[in-house]
């Protein structure tokens, strides 16, 4: 009976104790809902959206395409052709991992900063910003979305690789102020196909 | 007005009833996020990017659950893989630090209940811990949660009952204090 009793308590007290994990503060409504109305006011339909990632992608995998045929075709050799069907997984693979990245590394940036650790961000911000540029020189960035995405994307890492390790605390909450305002995440995300992204951890391009 | 009439009419592109079936939803929304991430810029960017998918899908919304347990589905969705994403970039982190030598101090005071409980509840496998803090905290039926995670009912009661169990192995070590 004792030990029923204190089985029962116990189970009270972890309840009562499990209501006060990562309590919720009240809703900001208005402050979500205007993100949410500016994000579908700039996110193209859905069908646009799949043309404009297919476009980039294309773009992107023209440009790499030339590059590689042009250094396997080599001094002498006439009439190389690319060959579009291998180049164009690459460039799938390449632009869709990009995109997926960058989002990645921004979710963990805001997440990290309560925590304090933004010691690692800079140079993975360098090697992301790296990538940004190419893309920004490719035909890929002649879509003036992609262009405006890339852009908005360019100046956030570029804030984040200035940033100073360990003593940069105010300037990280000012970059993730701005990255709201301009709705970066979101317009990141609409910009991603949906389905699987094919995940590499190492290396920036 | 009830849901069917609120639905056709954000069908139909009308902005005011995209509000008010937002109005209607985003505080469990909200909060669900927030129970699983812990963290607020985490919460608030999940439950953006769970109504604006929601607004975007809700021609493919057959009426056959709820709305609201249609949306809970795209949140733990949402949620879960954005939670993901955040663990695979500390992973990454940790990584780096630990290859810089870089580790954490221990704590040394003793933590209280609450304390323990919060990481007794971090380290529970995702599985246990959504279903945890999603009936145990937030209040959901299990039909809820087996509608929301895509697993069946008895599922959801096992991962409960597994969850309990393995806190209350977590914290065995107190029990006898707090009672007294």
């Amino acid at each position: 009976m004792m030990m029923d009793n204190d089985e029962a308590k116990f189970e009270r007290l972890l309840q009562d104790a499990a209501k006060t994990y990562n309590v919720p503060r009240p809703t900001p409504r208005e402050e979500m809902w205007a993100r949410i109305k500016a994000s579908r006011v700039r996110r193209p339909q859905p069908w646009l959206r799949w043309g404009l990632a297919a476009a980039a992608v294309l773009l992107v995998g023209i440009g790499i395409g030339r590059v590689t045929s042009n250094q396997s075709a080599g001094p002498g050799t006439a009439g190389a052709t690319p060959d579009t069907t291998g180049s164009a997984l690459v460039y799938r693979v390449a632009a869709t991992q990009y995109l997926s990245r960058t989002e990645t590394f921004l979710t963990g940036f805001r997440a990290d900063l309560r925590a304090g650790r933004v010691d690692a961000f800079p140079g993975q911000a360098r090697d992301l910003l790296a990538t940004s540029r190419l893309l920004l020189d490719s035909p890929a960035a002649d879509d003036p979305r992609m262009r405006a995405l890339l852009e908005d994307l360019e100046l956030v890492l570029v804030q984040i690789s200035q940033m100073e390790a360990g003593r940069d605390r105010r300037n990280a909450d000012l970059i993730t102020q701005d990255m709201d305002q301009r709705n970066v995440l979101p317009k990141l995300r609409s910009a991603i196909p949906a389905g699987p992204v094919p995940v590499r951890t190492q290396g920036a391009t | 007005m009830d849901e069917r009439d609120l639905i056709n009419r954000v069908r139909a592109g009308d902005g005011s009833a995209e509000r008010a079936l937002y109005d209607a939803h985003v505080d469990r929304v909200y909060r669900l996020a927030y129970r699983l991430a812990g963290d607020d810029a985490l919460a608030q960017d999940f439950t953006q990017e769970t109504f604006i998918r929601a607004f975007e899908k809700l021609d493919t919304f057959r009426g056959d659950s709820a709305l609201s347990t249609w949306l809970h589905t795209i949140t733990t969705t949402v949620v879960l893989n954005g939670l993901r994403k955040v663990k695979r970039f500390h992973r990454r982190e940790a990584d780096l630090e630990a290859a810089d030598g870089v580790t954490g101090g221990r704590r040394e005071s003793e933590p209280d209940l609450k304390v323990r409980l919060r990481e007794a509840i971090d380290a529970l496998p995702q599985g246990y811990r959504t279903v945890f803090v999603m009936h145990d905290i937030e209040g959901f039926t299990h039909e809820e949660i087996g509608v929301a995670l895509g697993v069946e009912t008895g599922t959801s009661k096992a991962q409960l009952s597994r969850a309990r169990a393995k806190l209350r192995e977590s914290l065995a070590d107190f029990r006898g204090e707090w009672i007294a």
